[in-house]
């Protein structure tokens, strides 16, 4: 039987990679790589503690509800991203101002 | 003994994708260690029971965000992209060379530091207590009636989340729509008259 902590550590691990990845990279769909990430830890977590504390299986549906925001966020921050880069050729993050295109008149 | 197995391959198996992922400077390499990192998810996820929730793991991630992400990379280039103040960005921690993962690594290491003093404090305060559930059972029908008994609401609101991503995502991501010539004529025009007044 494995324990809740060996759960945790990997967790962890995932918490960990995601927040170095988010500070260390430059492009925004890495960043948003990252994200993943983290929002998958969280998930992890939720779904351990249901099995190693509770007899219920609410941690599984808030699971279910983390991946459905995940996949939210993803299509909006992607989005987001392709529009960007249709108005200012690229996505490095330190360029990101703002998202309204120059009024060609 | 099967379930330990399962555990530390699966583990292997994200640890490995994700310190890849860290050290790759090809975002689409990164993509795809993205995957493993899924995938190996997924499989923690059937070690604890939770079979649904892996199965829409798969689904929804493999099948669906990672792609998403892949055309994103495809579609921006996903270089390294050298703006016009490369040297000021040098000295700076920019993407994948030394100075990034020595500012990533060290913030990571600080914070990993912090969270297991803090959590081991607070273990030994609270002291999680530990079911003995040794038991894999079918999870599907218990969720089914939960989705619609305890969490309808937020059941409900997730729909709702989902069709405002989507008509979101249309509409931020539309192509570019070009001045039409027309409305310069009408305006030309248009001053012209005045003019003439």
């Amino acid at each position: 039987m494995v324990s809740l902590q060996a759960y945790l550590i990997v967790s962890l691990i995932l918490l960990i990679t995601g927040l170095v990845i988010m500070i260390s990279r430059k492009n925004i769909v890495a960043i948003l790589l990252g994200i993943e990430l983290i929002l998958n830890s969280a998930a992890l977590n939720f779904v351990a503690y249901s099995k190693y504390t509770t007899n219920n299986l609410d941690g599984h549906i808030f699971s279910l509800f983390i991946i459905v925001i995940a996949a939210a966020e993803a299509a909006v921050g992607l989005a987001i991203v392709i529009r960007f880069f249709q108005i200012k050729e690229t996505i490095h993050i330190d360029e990101v101002s703002e998202l309204r295109e120059e009024i060609a008149r | 003994m099967f379930i330990n197995i399962l555990f530390f391959s699966a583990s292997a198996l994200v640890i490995a994708s994700c310190a890849l992922m860290m050290w790759t400077k090809n975002l689409m390499h990164s993509c795809v260690y993205l995957l493993g990192v899924l995938i190996g998810v997924a499989g923690l996820y059937l070690t604890l029971g939770a079979d649904f929730v892996a199965a829409t793991q798969i689904m929804v991630y493999v099948g669906g965000v990672v792609i998403l992400m892949l055309f994103a990379v495809m579609l921006t280039g996903g270089k390294d992209f050298q703006s016009k103040t490369q040297q000021l960005l040098n000295l700076l921690p920019s993407m994948g060379n030394k100075y990034t993962f020595m500012w990533g690594g060290g913030v990571g290491l600080v914070f990993a530091g912090c969270l297991t003093y803090f959590f081991m404090h607070l273990f030994k305060v609270i002291k999680v207590q530990e079911i003995d559930n040794n038991s894999y059972s079918p999870t599907i029908e218990k969720l089914g009636e939960l989705l619609v008994t305890d969490h309808l609401v937020a059941f409900e609101l997730s729909s709702v989340l989902l069709l405002g991503a989507l008509v979101g995502a249309a509409i931020i991501a539309r192509p570019r729509k070009e001045r039409p010539a027309y409305i310069d004529d009408i305006e030309h025009d248009h001053h012209h008259d005045e003019e003439h007044h």
